[in-house]
């Protein structure tokens, strides 16, 4: 009986609001709406999955990928800066489809007198132009760039038809290939190399004093597009910011250089013995047992001396990388060579660093110590890195990925010292190029559509390797809280993460710094770390060496740890919303016997009275006229209802456990954010101990501007915080504390220098 | 074609942007309190750009935020400001002061105020701050007065905004 009247009741309290809406209003027609609630699925948004990408974000069975294969024969011309290459390419077609023609991508063309680049460059003129930069910018002539094509031929000899599109090059085919077929043909090119200090690029020369060059070399040769499953080609312009989508394939290499260079790339020296002196060859050999601490294969002394001279000679380096999606190489008689050891589970990988002695001391102390730690602390997420080597070369002002090799700038003054910033920089730079070796180089995302695939993927995976390396120097209390001022910024300003990379605003924080936000508070905040950290690598080991697109890691991340995160991508990807909680208002409850007003309304609506109501505790606000203050003097079980109940149904042990609150709160939060976040609070009672509650995100699924929640507390609650830590990127913290604290942050700083 | 290096090397820039923190931008954030009569100024500014540019036509080199900093790194700043950051309240000639700095990893973060500003009618501001030597250099406003809030967004080809209450 009592259970039919506390059926009965629940639902009279349902249908109660709908009566106290409809009495006095007068009727208006009410617009309605399609589905708009924030923790919607992402039906709409994904694409349908298929065999080829499933539903469970993992590859399907008829998942297909193309291989390309490329020998090459290069000649660095160290005297003009040209660079000149024979070109064997070896297209396999796995797909189920004829193809008609291939598409061919001419980087380098984005450098062309004709390039287009510039013309989608708006604005009006600068405030101001130094002579410097007038003379250069309207008065000289444009740099003779990108590829010259001496020809296109098939394996025979025979021509093939060609048309150049800027940066994409297609090759019409004789007979279209059929499915696992494959297509033989060569590519003879040259182009000028620029000088990336002056005409920028992430590739080209940099000029020292004394006329000696150091080059880094890469998206050098004409190379395939993607053609997959989901884009059919990949072939959209190359503008100069958004990046790759290249095949994966085996690489034959030889780079004929001057004969006093020193030179590494993707892939491994086939010749050593020809290339080192044999003091060197010794050290590279012996360089595979230092797991401890770097080694030398080329000298400082050596390096030192090389740069001194101008050799007449040349010498070949034959390079042989396998499954790899591109190939870069660096060349500088300057090049001092370190190397040491990783274990990776029993196999040995080689962490290597090419640098000037302009990069000493800061690049001998770091930066191989760097690429091992990167290599540990990433596979540790992922993979175990499957390349035999990862080398970092020291550029001025550069900071680029390729398959096994990266630029990275980072230089101490002329006079040796070097700042804690320049060492920080150097270390972060290290860390996310070589960490670009998982995420796209192997986990081969396509970056021409979605920067913050390999850029916000990678630069959250950067933020837990730099911390392993040297927390102090990188807290990640820093996180997530860095994006904040960025996603507070002005909405027309800004462009959800989901966008093509060279349409966004603000491309750093966009595409680097707010998706890696993002996954730290998934990680830290919403899932945890053991949640998230064995659904990413489901991610990673899924597609390495496969093309993911952005369903395959929304899908996977959801289908390796049962949380349903569509209002997460929903929100932080899909959108420009930004979160912004506040605690609106705290009111005080007490407890009481006696039926409030409220609920002798009740029972009168549904004609019962008050006393046919089954024995009742209520609670009565400290704002209300019911209160009276003896309340506060009265704890729950001095009531008879409650202490009856309890000693009927409870044996004494289990009356022992029993705690009643004697403070009840309801607490109002607010969410002028766009974006829905869990609620944390924290309490602080008046004897000065804190509690901690996280309310999930789906509090906010019924009402998304304000909930209520009551909250019982044994002792009284002297402050509140929303959000202590800044673990959910609020950007107004002005309404994350009851009591309001007014003191602004520049209040508190003026007080400080004050005192100090 | 004359105009294509110029544009190129504007375009670029960023490409250098490949490290987290390697983006061209500072923010400011200015509110009015009234019950304390005070237009606040933060402004943050990346400290390898900011160093680059005060280092620009000095014998003696500056080590910003090092063991090799200058005693009166103060002045230095000062200087900076006085010449790249120009603000006016209620178009007086009334001009700012100089609260102090803070160093926050990267940033360097100045604190300054008008104080005695009973009624707050308008603000315009000047900011050149590292637009000369980084193209792409955008320096972001950020204007609280109660519930009201304005952006702006300043850069080499702009570097004023006015607001008027």
């Amino acid at each position: 009986m009592k259970k039919l009247i506390l059926g009965i009741l629940s639902i009279l309290f349902v249908t109660s609001s709908f009566y106290a809406q409809e009495t006095d209003k007068e009727k208006e027609v009410q617009k309605s709406h399609y589905n708009i609630n924030k923790f919607r699925q992402l039906k709409q948004e994904l694409p349908t999955p298929n065999k080829q990408h499933t539903a469970s974000g993992a590859p399907g069975y008829e998942y297909t990928q193309q291989q390309v294969d490329y020998k090459m024969d290069l000649v660095l011309d160290d005297e003009n800066q040209k660079l000149f290459g024979e070109e064997n390419i070896t297209y396999h077609n796995n797909s189920k489809d004829f193809l008609e023609y291939l598409w061919v991508q001419l980087d380098q063309n984005m450098r062309a007198p004709d390039s287009k680049t510039p013309d989608i460059k708006g604005g009006g003129p600068d405030v101001l132009y130094f002579p410097s930069k007038f003379t250069k910018q309207f008065m000289g002539k444009p740099f003779q760039g990108g590829f010259n094509i001496e020809y296109v031929k098939d394996a025979h000899g025979k021509d093939l038809d060609y048309m150049i599109n800027r940066t994409m090059m297609r090759i019409n085919l004789p007979q279209p290939i059929a499915p696992g077929g494959t297509f033989v043909f060569n590519i003879k090119w040259w182009y000028n190399i620029n000088d990336y200090l002056s005409d920028a690029g992430r590739s080209g020369y940099e000029a020292f004093p004394d006329g000696n060059k150091l080059y880094v070399i890469a998206q050098f040769f004409p190379r395939l597009a993607v053609y997959n499953n989901v884009e059919g080609w990949q072939n959209m312009q190359f503008w100069g910011r958004s990046e790759f989508a290249l095949e994966f394939g085996n690489y034959e290499v030889s780079i004929t250089t001057p004969k006093d260079h020193i030179l590494n790339g993707t892939g491994v020296i086939q010749n050593p013995k020809d290339v080192f002196t044999r003091k060197q060859y010794k050290r590279y050999q012996e360089a595979k047992k230092s797991f401890d601490k770097p080694v030398f294969i080329v000298t400082p002394e050596e390096a030192l001396e090389a740069e001194k001279g101008r050799a007449k000679g040349t010498k070949t380096w034959k390079l042989y990388a396998e499954n790899v999606r591109d190939f870069a190489f660096a060349s500088s008689r300057k090049f001092i060579w370190d190397a040491m050891a990783v274990d990776m589970n029993g196999k040995t990988v080689m962490a290597y660093s090419l640098y000037p002695k302009e990069g000493n001391p800061l690049w001998e102390e770091h930066s191989t110590r760097v690429v091992a730690n990167t290599l540990k602390i990433y596979s540790k997420h992922t993979f175990d890195y499957p390349y035999p080597h990862a080398t970092s070369v020291n550029a001025q002002r550069q900071g680029m990925e390729y398959p096994m090799i990266c630029w990275n700038f980072g230089r101490p003054n002329p006079n040796g010292k070097y700042s804690e910033r320049t060492k920080k920089g150097m270390i972060s730079v290290v860390t996310h190029e070589v960490g670009h070796n998982f995420f796209p180089m192997i986990v081969n995302s396509d970056e021409r559509q979605w920067t913050w695939m390999d850029e916000g993927i990678n630069s959250f995976v950067e933020i837990l390797a730099e911390n392993v390396y040297d927390s102090e120097l990188f807290p990640m209390s820093k996180y997530p809280k860095n994006v904040v001022g960025y996603m507070s910024g002005d909405q027309s300003k800004m462009a959800p993460i989901m966008s093509q990379g060279d349409n966004v605003f603000n491309f750093g924080a966009n595409a680097y710094a707010k998706p890696a936000a993002g996954l730290f508070i998934l990680r830290q905040t919403i899932m945890g770390p053991e949640l998230f950290d064995y659904a990413f690598k489901t991610y990673a080991r899924r597609w390495k060496f496969k093309h993911p697109t952005p369903a395959d890691f929304f899908r996977t991340m959801e289908d390796a740890s049962a949380m349903d995160l569509d209002w997460f991508w929903r929100g932080w990807f899909y959108t420009t919303g930004n979160n912004d909680i506040g605690i609106k208002e705290v009111k005080k409850y007490y407890v009481t016997d006696k039926p409030t007003k409220q609920a002798e309304k009740m029972a009168k609506r549904y004609g019962i009275t008050v006393d046919q109501l089954p024995p009742s505790l209520y609670l009565v606000s400290e704002n209300s006229d019911e209160f009276s203050s003896d309340l506060k003097n009265k704890k729950p079980e001095d009531f008879s209802i409650l202490k009856d109940y309890i000693e009927k149904n409870f044996s004494e042990e289990e009356q022992k456990t029993l705690k009643a609150p004697k403070y009840f709160y309801e607490l109002t939060f607010e969410k002028p954010g766009d974006l829905v976040m869990p609620i944390i609070v924290e309490f602080e009672y008046e004897d000065g101990t804190k509690e901690r509650k996280q309310y999930p995100a789906q509090i906010w699924r019924h009402n998304d501007r304000e909930v209520t929640k009551v909250f019982p507390a044994s002792k009284a609650i002297k402050k509140i915080t929303i959000d202590p830590d800044e673990q959910t990127a609020d950007v107004d913290l002005s309404n994350n504390s009851w009591p309001k604290n007014k003191e602004t942050k520049f209040d508190k700083f003026k007080k400080k220098q004050i005192k100090g | 074609m004359k105009f294509s290096k110029y544009i190129i090397v504007l375009f670029v820039i960023p490409l250098f942007a490949f490290s987290l923190h390697k983006y061209y931008i500072s923010l400011c954030e200015i509110e009015y309190i009234k019950e304390e009569k005070s237009v606040q100024i933060t402004i943050g500014l990346f400290l390898d750009d900011l160093e680059y540019s005060m280092n620009k036509g000095l014998n003696d080199k500056l080590y910003l935020a090092s063991e090799d900093e200058v005693e009166n790194i103060d002045d230095y700043y000062k200087k900076y400001l006085s010449k790249h950051f120009k603000v006016t309240v209620n178009d007086s000639l009334q001009t700012y002061t100089y609260v102090g700095k803070e160093y926050d990893d990267d940033i360097v973060r100045f604190y300054l105020e008008f104080p005695n500003i009973s009624e707050f009618k308008s603000i315009s501001i000047t900011n050149t701050c590292l637009v000369e030597d980084f193209p792409s250099q955008q320096n972001i406003i950020k204007i609280k007065v109660d519930h009201f809030y304005k952006t702006f967004y300043l850069n080499n080809k702009n570097a004023n905004c006015l607001l008027n209450f």
